[in-house]
């Protein structure tokens, strides 16, 4: 799959790319009524399309998503912290390495596709119903005040959602004004799905089989078991 | 010796007081309170609805989810991808072997291979299977939760036959754990097509046997017609998929529209809907959905290409960077697996997709204003499995 | 009970009585999760047909049951429903945990939202292993039960004196 495509705001379709004339025209769509609002895009012809805007373009986004580009169809929302987790796979014990461990370096907070500039960003996905056209929006939400407009008032779905990623995350959506718990009981602190949340069991006891190897059949990669085994190391 | 941390413990208390006060079932300063839940017979699993009542009517109504929450998204995160299947199975149980798919065809979409045909074709057939097995049980409980109990018996009884055929090929009545990054684990065993075909044959007259015994059902009708229904536009704005949003007449199905790889673009089938949007139309395209889907497996095990069941792939699964979106027509509705990757041996964060979250969020926007007894028709035909909710 | 209370019951009487309990176990399903099923499967289901060993699965209340079976994932979230559940049961009260979730977290075991053991909260008398345990293992985890409540002492029992080491199916 070809999916180093241009990231920049208009369209372009070069000639070793695979073409995907659909997912170009609804990304003309964003670019049109958001202008400078579009930030970055990604697509992947065939596969997927994915439109970072501005903060501040959030819920102008799903208007356009809804009216313009017929992408009438909530899928979901939620979000992803790009940091490193600090305790990586729970390898080691707490009894070798310091609890908690020390944060990775803000720098080490890598975007995925579209790029970002904030350690967590919000995406959300909505769909054209009746085809496979869908577009993953993705925006960057400020680190010191994890803070976002809601979608609740344009997809009445996105409210719970919310709830999810604002108990998950800790990212306050601004005129969504029930944002209680809605998994973990009400006095729950911290939010599971930020990196620095740790999973105590595997403080206290280490997962032996961090490399499970099971015989395909018919497979027979010896070398380049051992070659990735090595390094996958014995926890 | 407990387990317990620090914080849980002071969840617990916290719970536990809070569970001391909503408890008081009946408040009566404005209007009545209603508590069903978080265990009640009517709400399958540990959903709880708080309901404020006006004479018998619901003024507004209260979901409360998350009794069954386990955390997977976390939990993914410190798996490795063979891992991973293990823990989603566990999302819709009684359609185990659909909440794998999406997860490795993304992996696989990740990873740039593809699974030989013949295993897409099995893949296909036991996710049109676990579709019966869950489905089945979905039209035994909804004539239970109406007040009929012989469905439910006839619909334990024959969705046994389904299970003893996942069984067969997976080893697991319910959790199979059979699908793998580029193909399958094990073929099929010796004789099972004929079974399966059976097994499909006993399904269709079960099918027959409901349609005459609960949907031409008199009062089955006068409960679940003309109640609850939803438009097609709010159904889309809920995000609604699956039968619920093919019941308000949208007619969208993944397995049809945004097909990844599965089979059924090689098959004759029909994709049901219904223009009600009512709790009839969507128990009704269920059960269209269960024939339509023994159609698709006897096609399936008719035309079952040879070859073999594992694409190469390396023994230590290392998915390269990148993000992938696979969503599939689940027995639930549309389930997707938004996978990040950072190269490593596990993925980097897991997005759960999972469609009756989406299903069941409707619930306070459709709840104002029924009846009582309406809300457990309501809640037994939007259809949810909680595992399914909370994840 | 008074009789029983003082001592004073006569032993094939109370063989009598231990008999009768033993085939009259009212069940409470207390399902949570897949395993939920499973035992659906076992307690409803015509395969299985739970209600030829004894045991009647459909108590109308906690206040009527004398079995409890949990069968699911505990989550720290339910804890105070499934204590005050046990609360309600009149003595004497049997508990068996139906799968790996509920007897030690299972496949959650390093999860923050979930229980590591429902035995944390209440005494449990038979654990069933299993991701899910198939019916029959249910079926057999209540004949193991039925068994112990044929050769218990009710003096000891209603004393609260000891409810011996759970059994494990299997």
């Amino acid at each position: 799959m070809a999916d180093d495509t241009a990231t920049t705001d208009a369209p372009e379709a070069t000639s070793d790319v695979v073409t995907d004339e659909r997912r170009e025209a609804l990304l003309a769509v964003f670019v049109e009524h958001l202008g400078d609002g579009v930030i970055e895009h990604h697509l992947k012809p065939g596969a997927g399309l994915w439109v970072r805007v501005a903060t501040e373009a959030w819920a102008l986004a799903a208007e356009v998503a809804r009216d313009k580009a017929g992408l009438r169809w909530f899928d979901f929302l939620t979000a992803v912290d790009w940091l490193p987790s600090p305790y990586g796979r729970y390898e080691d014990s707490a009894v070798d390495v310091p609890f908690p461990p020390p944060m990775p370096e803000r720098s080490a907070a890598v975007p995925g596709y579209a790029g970002g500039d904030s350690r967590i960003q919000v995406l959300a996905s909505v769909a054209k119903a009746g085809t496979d056209l869908r577009v993953i929006l993705k925006v960057d939400v400020p680190d010191d005040d994890p803070r976002i407009a809601t979608w609740s008032g344009i997809f009445a779905g996105a409210a719970w959602h919310e709830r999810e990623a604002h108990e998950m995350f800790g990212i306050a959506f601004d005129g969504n004004a029930d944002l209680r718990h809605i998994y973990l009981p009400t006095e729950f602190e911290g939010h599971p799905l930020r990196k620095e949340f740790p999973l105590l069991a595997r403080v206290v006891k280490p997962w032996p089989g961090i490399v499970d190897v099971e015989p395909m059949p018919g497979g027979d990669d010896e070398d380049d078991a051992e070659a990735t085994e090595a390094e996958g190391g014995d926890a | 010796m407990t387990l317990m941390t620090e914080s849980q413990q002071l969840a617990y208390a916290n719970a536990q007081a809070a569970d001391g006060r909503v408890n008081v079932e009946l408040e009566t300063d404005d209007g009545m309170v209603l508590n069903m839940g978080p265990q009640h017979p009517a709400t399958h699993g540990t959903l709880r609805i708080i309901a404020r009542l006006d004479g018998e009517q619901v003024t507004s109504a209260d979901v409360m989810c998350g009794y069954m929450h386990r955390g997977y998204e976390k939990l993914c995160e410190v798996r490795t991808y063979p891992q991973v299947t293990t823990l989603v199975n566990r999302i819709d149980w009684l359609g185990s072997f659909a909440n794998e798919v999406p997860f490795i065809l993304a992996a696989e979409q990740l990873m740039e291979i593809e699974a030989p045909p013949r295993a897409m074709w099995i893949r296909t057939i036991l996710f049109e299977l676990s579709r019966i097995a869950n489905v089945s049980l979905f039209i035994g409980d909804l004539a239970l939760q109406l007040g009929a109990q012989t469905p439910a018996f006839l619909a334990f009884r024959d969705r046994e036959f389904v299970l003893n055929q996942i069984e067969s090929v997976t080893g697991g009545r319910f959790h199979p754990n059979f699908d793998r990054i580029g193909g399958l684990k094990d073929d099929l065993p010796k004789g099972w097509i004929a079974d399966t075909k059976a097994a499909m044959g006993r399904l269709r007259s079960f099918c027959d046997d409901m349609e005459g015994l609960v949907y031409g059902n008199e009062i089955f009708q006068t409960r679940t017609r003309g109640i609850g229904v939803i438009p097609a536009h709010v159904a889309q704005s809920y995000g609604l998929s699956g039968a619920n949003l093919r019941g308000s007449g949208v007619d969208w199905d993944l397995r049809r529209d945004a097909n990844v790889g599965l089979a059924y673009d090689q098959l004759d089938w029909k994709v049901w809907t219904h223009p009600d949007g009512d709790s009839f139309s969507r128990c009704w395209v269920r059960l269209q959905e269960v024939r339509e889907a023994t159609k698709i497996v006897d096609q399936l095990c008719d035309g079952l290409p040879s070859g073999p069941i594992m694409a190469k792939v390396p023994r230590i699964i290392k998915v390269p960077a990148g993000e992938a979106y696979v969503a599939t027509e689940n027995p639930l509705g549309a389930m997707g697996y938004y996978v990040v990757s950072r190269g490593d041996i596990g993925p980097f964060r897991v997005k759960i997709r999972s469609a009756s979250f989406n299903n069941i969020s409707i619930a306070p926007w459709l709840l104002r204003g029924v009846y009582v007894p309406d809300i457990i028709a309501i809640l037994a035909s939007l259809y949810f499995i909680l595992g399914d909710i909370d994840r | 009970m008074g009789l029983v209370e003082k001592g004073l019951l006569p032993k094939p009487l109370t063989k009598l009585l231990n008999l009768s309990r033993k085939y009259s176990v009212w069940t409470y399903q207390w399902g949570l999760a897949c395993c939920a099923i499973e035992m659906g499967a076992a307690l409803a289901a015509p395969r299985y047909d739970v209600m030829r060993l004894g045991v009647i699965p459909f108590p109308a209340s906690p206040r009527q049951a004398d079995l409890v079976i949990i069968s699911g994932t505990v989550t720290d979230k339910i804890v105070p429903a499934i204590r005050r559940l046990y609360e309600q049961m009149p003595d004497p009260k049997y508990v068996i945990s139906m799968g790996s979730c509920t007897n030690c977290g299972g496949p959650y075991w390093d999860s923050y939202s979930v229980t590591k053991g429902v035995d944390q909260i209440v005494p449990v008398d038979v654990y069933v292993p299993g991701c899910p345990p198939r019916p029959e293992a249910l079926l057999e985890g209540i004949v193991l039960l039925q068994e112990r409540i044929q050769n218990e002492d009710m003096q000891k029992r209603w004393a609260g004196e000891t409810r011996g080491e759970p059994i494990v199916v299997g």
